[in-house]
């Protein structure tokens, strides 16, 4: 049968950011997929070669625009673990609560956005509106919406007061309600269902080999999630990772959903176990300059995250990398895309929501 | 590098069940200006005397063990010229890493099993990570950096005493 070579991206309705993939495709299946990722590469990891260890935290946070927050985290955290400095409790308790409100503003975006790809506008209204609210709460504790700038190697730069806290977690469980008749929808309307269910299926077995991160692989069955390795503050939560076992797009759209409202549980948690008080110390400065090498691994809203951090001893790093999940994800988007149908290419690729952004470091 | 002993290695690890974590590569650049972050003049005494040390690249293979969240590395240090065997036999995902080891640092990586031929990145910069294009970059750095001292001393000196 006769091949065609068909482009999908960089400009694509259902993509807000420019993937690109050669389709090789025969009638309407897809034979083969070939990506290219380099569309908007910034280099920013080379920007170590020119900005102080002290200042890069800001560019790593620039990575993405949806994890900004656990970009900067993870560039603090390894630079910490290098130069051996104690974070204060409260500001790492902080930090969990800002993660776990950046997990939820991703799904919540992500949601939106596939709900757009299948046509159903309405829901993608309901989801971007409830983000807005918590974009709202990152505005009022941290001063940006989107870029927070509040890590520091150390620690963080502000507190939040009890009160704040307080109020946020009555927020997040008003949010969780609403969330709840939304993902009623998500789950239970046919048309969704008839789009999604048995769509694009990677099986537990086909997920470990190609070593997929995050809901992609829990969507799966396969137990895997950074968190559970209790770093960070989360081995005093009760924690559980979402499993599901169907792989396909429905089962991917589920774990986001049910990880929504895990999310605002795990802020709850934290809060009622954080110290209280005001005036808590929130950052310890570190002293001289980083030695030394680490890998640093943190659960993004699209899995995991794996930082490599050498410092030799100067003002600048050596290297900087980070290995985002949708870097990760891209060999089992690849697998799914082959054999699928032309038509089902947009619903599999944006359910391993994938960040170019993150991907173009 | 010991090619076989490498890849036997990295059979051991899948047969293990790890999965592949990262393939990180690091650009040696041993360049006889100061290093960047580091004042001028404050070389070690001699140090322009020494042997130039040769151009090389670390690579670091990462592989997690899901039940325990450790990770095991390999280490190998290469020259531009040297073969790094792939490990795409074994972890299918090393594919990605590859081609980018090639294309953004020059690396010759043989058998790989989805060979991009350069096209994974659409980069300004051929191999943006070679030796040569980060030597050029650290030099510009540095160039830029004297200048400012310079200018900073020369305002300091001109400036009208109050």
């Amino acid at each position: 049968m006769k091949r065609t070579t068909m482009p999908f991206g960089p400009q694509h309705p259902v993509l807000p950011e420019p993937l690109v993939l050669d389709l090789i495709l025969e009638d309407e299946r897809v034979i083969d997929a070939i990506p290219t990722i380099g569309y908007i590469h910034r280099g920013l990891e080379m920007m170590v070669e020119r900005v102080e260890y002290t200042e890069m935290g800001f560019v790593a946070e620039r990575i993405c625009g949806i994890c900004s927050f656990m970009h900067g985290m993870g560039y603090c955290v390894s630079l910490e673990s290098i130069m051996n400095v104690e974070v204060p409790e409260r500001a790492r308790w902080l930090r969990v609560i800002w993660a776990e409100i950046s997990r939820v503003q991703s799904h919540l975006l992500w949601l939106g956005l596939g709900a757009d790809a299948f046509g159903f506008e309405n829901l993608f209204m309901h989801c971007w509106r409830m983000r807005e609210e918590i974009l709202d709460i990152f505005e009022k504790t941290t001063g940006g919406r989107i870029i927070h700038s509040v890590n520091r190697i150390g620690g963080v730069k502000r507190d939040v007061s009890d009160s704040e806290l307080a109020a946020i977690v009555v927020k997040l469980d008003e949010l969780g309600t609403a969330f709840d008749a939304t993902a009623r929808v998500f789950a239970k309307d046919p048309s969704i269902r008839h789009r999604m269910s048995g769509v694009g299926v990677l099986s537990a077995d086909d997920a470990r080999a190609v070593d997929a991160v995050g809901p992609m692989a829990r969507a799966s069955g396969v137990v895997m999630d950074t968190r559970l390795s209790g770093t960070y503050g989360y081995d005093r939560l009760d924690f559980e990772p979402v499993i599901e076992t169907a792989g396909d797009c429905l089962a991917r759209v589920v774990v986001r959903m049910r990880e929504v409202t895990q999310s605002i549980g795990l802020v709850r948690q934290a809060v009622d176990k954080m110290p209280k008080g005001d005036g808590m110390a929130l950052e310890t400065k570190p002293r001289g300059n980083p030695t030394g090498e680490v890998f640093t691994r943190l659960e993004q809203p699209r899995g995991e995250v794996l930082y490599y951090v050498k410092g030799n001893g100067t003002k600048n790093l050596e290297r900087f990398r980070a290995r985002t999940p949708t870097f990760a994800n891209i060999p089992a988007m690849i697998k799914l895309v082959k054999g699928c149908e032309l038509a089902d290419v947009p619903n599999i690729i944006l359910t391993i929501d994938p960040c170019i952004s993150c991907t173009e470091r | 590098m010991d090619r076989d002993a490498f890849l036997a290695r990295v059979g051991e690890y899948h047969k293990e069940g790890r999965r592949l974590a990262l393939i990180n590569v690091t650009t040696s650049v041993p360049s006889a200006a100061p290093a960047h972050g580091a004042k001028p003049g404050a070389e070690a005494p001699g140090a322009e005397a020494a042997a130039p040390a040769p151009e090389t690249f670390e690579i670091v293979w990462a592989f997690e063990n899901d039940k325990d969240h450790s990770l095991e590395t390999i280490r190998e240090t290469v020259t531009p010229a040297d073969a790094v065997p792939s490990i795409s036999e074994f972890f299918g995902a090393a594919f990605l890493y590859e081609n980018e080891m090639r294309e953004l640092f020059g690396l010759n990586v043989e058998g790989i099993n989805l060979d991009l031929q350069g096209q994974l990145y659409k980069t300004a910069t051929k191999v943006p990570f070679s030796h040569a294009a980060v030597k050029a970059r650290l030099e510009a750095v540095n160039a830029a950096a004297a200048a400012k001292a310079t200018a900073a001393a020369a305002g300091a000196t001109t400036e009208p005493k109050a």
